[in-house]
């Protein structure tokens, strides 16, 4: 910790002062009295409001929880710290993290209210927030303390999590309990068939209308209401594009993150279980739940993900582990060639698998320093025709792909997957 | 910590590069002009105060001007001398305001409205003392005034230390 230091302008008031106090005195020239006696005032003013006790500082953030665009206030606490009379923070600049008043920098007098500063995180992931150096004055500015450092806290920011609500069906609801029109009859509500009474049918099932006409007793049955399985595949191999945070544009990541954010909250709301793969370097997974707990969880997990190819990365060998049942989310910029394999085992195995494009149309290759421009931009290209070429053979073996336009993009999807579903098909073991 | 100044730090940088050079072209109002060459040091040891108001440089300055007032005008007391102290001040206080941050620190109003009244209430002082040293210039002179004065000067400042103990501690 820090301690009292005299600041320059005490010492420069004394030193000043002094001498000409003393050089009156010896050549008798009042004159240099007249130049010095203001100085000399604040330089015995400064040395009167000496500190008597080391001051504690400590700050402390309002929210331990923030989505991406929202704000909290860095509160600085001060104790034993009445010989102190202006504070002055200086939040440390960290990238997509604004800051008010811009600049992350504040000076004011303690007795004038608090000395606030206002953090607002632009982009999901881990943000460092409230890293500052904070200094102290005494009154008449005699005094200083500091600056000294004080450490901020690492936050997960959660992706901003788009209004969503898709009324399509899940293709394949396999469940206990949920709002999904299954396949097979039981007690729902949606109308499915009128036939002959068996034993044990519920007598308010009956249709008396038709077990009138037809002088034997008819039941009408119904669909039954299921939960579905969502598995939604994160690929965050790599980030293509750049990213403006909340209000700016999107990267590759950004899009995907925020896509798998909105999907996630609107299936939790409808109270189907989700789980989560992220393909990168963290290899993230999370198992299958539901409620807000597990939401919470869900967007934790892909705020904190770490993008980049693991270590030992077989491209061939991309396991999913898919069970039966479950709505497959693939949600890439489709440009690693794993996650295309991947994507079309599953679509040969029978299950209902939805690309969602999350390339931006204007993204540009990361280069490092010294690449030929033109080299790279050929390379690009050729990349972006392969992209094209696993794309047409995912929609050839019937996968649907759609670019992520926000809340509603897979809505005719998910509807046109239900309706497939229904049909009898032949599964590639 | 960003680049570049704030709109109010540039200000009071203009006040503490041009404080000292007022102080010091002031003895120009009695008709004994400064030399070019001391007009230059004083500039630039202004610019360096200004752009570092956090250094001895401030100090300086403000000792070269105290020469030239003692060395330039022997025996004199006019009232220019107020008009110098005030440029000293308003130096002072400025650079003391620029040294609560970094430069592109914005101003708070609040803390520019309490310096601004400790310097003109500091400042008080330079007319008084300037009153009180033409009052007493044509009496007899007593002797050992100054050493005197000096005494109860030293006398405050041992009080003063007393009243006002420093905590070891901090």
């Amino acid at each position: 910790m820090s301690e009292w230091r005299a600041t320059t302008s005490l010492s420069r008031a004394l030193v000043v002062s002094a001498v000409g106090v003393g050089a009156a005195v010896l050549f008798g020239e009042p004159v240099l009295v007249v130049l010095t006696a203001p100085l000399l005032l604040l330089g015995a003013l400064g040395l009167v409001h000496r500190p008597t006790a080391a001051p504690r500082v400590l700050t402390r953030l309002d929210h331990v929880a923030l989505h991406e665009g929202q704000g909290t206030l860095s509160r600085l606490s001060l104790h034993d710290g009445h010989d102190v009379e202006h504070v002055t923070r200086v939040a440390a600049a960290s990238p997509y993290v604004a800051l008010h008043p811009a600049g992350g920098q504040v000076g004011r007098l303690l007795g004038e209210g608090p000395a606030d500063l206002e953090l607002s995180p632009r982009r999901w992931g881990r943000r460092m927030l409230g890293e500052e150096k904070v200094g102290l004055h005494t009154r008449w500015a005699g005094y200083r303390w500091g600056p000294v450092a004080v450490g901020g806290q690492e936050m997960r920011v959660l992706p901003l999590t788009a209004p969503f609500d898709s009324r399509a069906e899940a293709p394949q609801p396999l469940g206990v309990v949920g709002v999904h029109r299954s396949r097979r009859l039981g007690s729902g509500s949606e109308f499915a068939g009128i036939r002959p009474f068996q034993a044990g049918d519920r007598l308010r099932r009956i249709n008396w209308r038709v077990s009138l006409r037809s002088d034997a007793l008819h039941v009408e049955t119904t669909r039954a209401e299921e939960d579905s399985g969502v598995l939604l595949v994160v690929d965050a191999l790599a980030d293509h594009g750049r990213s403006g945070g909340a209000e700016g544009a999107a990267s590759s990541l950004d899009l995907t993150v925020r896509a798998a954010a909105a999907i996630a909250e609107h299936h939790v709301r409808n109270g189907d279980r989700i789980a989560l793969r992220v393909v990168g370097r963290g290899g993230e997974k999370i198992g299958y739940g539901s409620g807000k707990a597990h939401l919470r969880m869900l967007l934790g997990t892909l705020a904190g993900m770490r993008v980049g190819e693991p270590r030992g990365f077989d491209t061939e060998a991309l396991q999913l582990g898919v069970t039966g049942g479950t709505v497959v989310v693939v949600l890439s910029p489709m440009l690693a060639e794993s996650i295309g394999t991947a994507t079309a085992t599953l679509v040969r195995r029978g299950l209902p698998v939805l690309v969602i494009d999350t390339l931006p149309p204007d993204a540009v290759p990361a280069v490092t320093d010294g690449t030929d421009p033109v080299l790279a931009d050929l390379a690009w290209r050729m990349r972006r025709i392969e992209r094209e070429q696993v794309l047409g053979r995912l929609s050839a073996l019937g996968c649907p792909v759609v670019a992520w336009r926000g809340p509603g993009t897979v809505d005719d999807v998910m509807r046109r997957l239900a309706r497939r579903a229904q049909l009898p098909r032949v599964r590639v073991r | 910590m960003t680049r570049g100044f704030a709109a109010g730090q540039l200000v009071l940088r203009l006040l503490v590069l041009l404080g000292p050079l007022v102080a010091l072209l002031a003895t120009g109002l009695v008709g004994v002009v400064p030399a070019g060459w001391l007009v230059a040091l004083v500039a630039v040891l202004s610019v360096a105060f200004a752009a570092m108001p956090d250094s001895p440089f401030g100090t300086a300055v403000m000792l070269v001007v105290l020469a030239w007032w003692g060395i330039s005008l022997r025996d004199g007391l006019h009232p220019e001398a107020v008009l110098a102290a005030a440029g000293l001040v308003t130096a002072h206080v400025a650079a003391v305001l620029a040294s609560y941050g970094p430069g592109s620190m914005p101003l708070d109003r609040g803390v520019v409205r309490l310096w601004a009244a400790r310097g003109a209430a500091v400042l008080l002082a330079a007319p008084t003392v300037w009153v009180v040293a033409a009052l007493l210039r044509d009496q007899p002179e007593a002797p050992g005034i100054w050493v005197a004065g000096l005494a109860a000067a030293c006398a405050a400042t041992l009080v003063a230390a007393v009243a006002f103990p420093l905590d070891r501690r901090s």
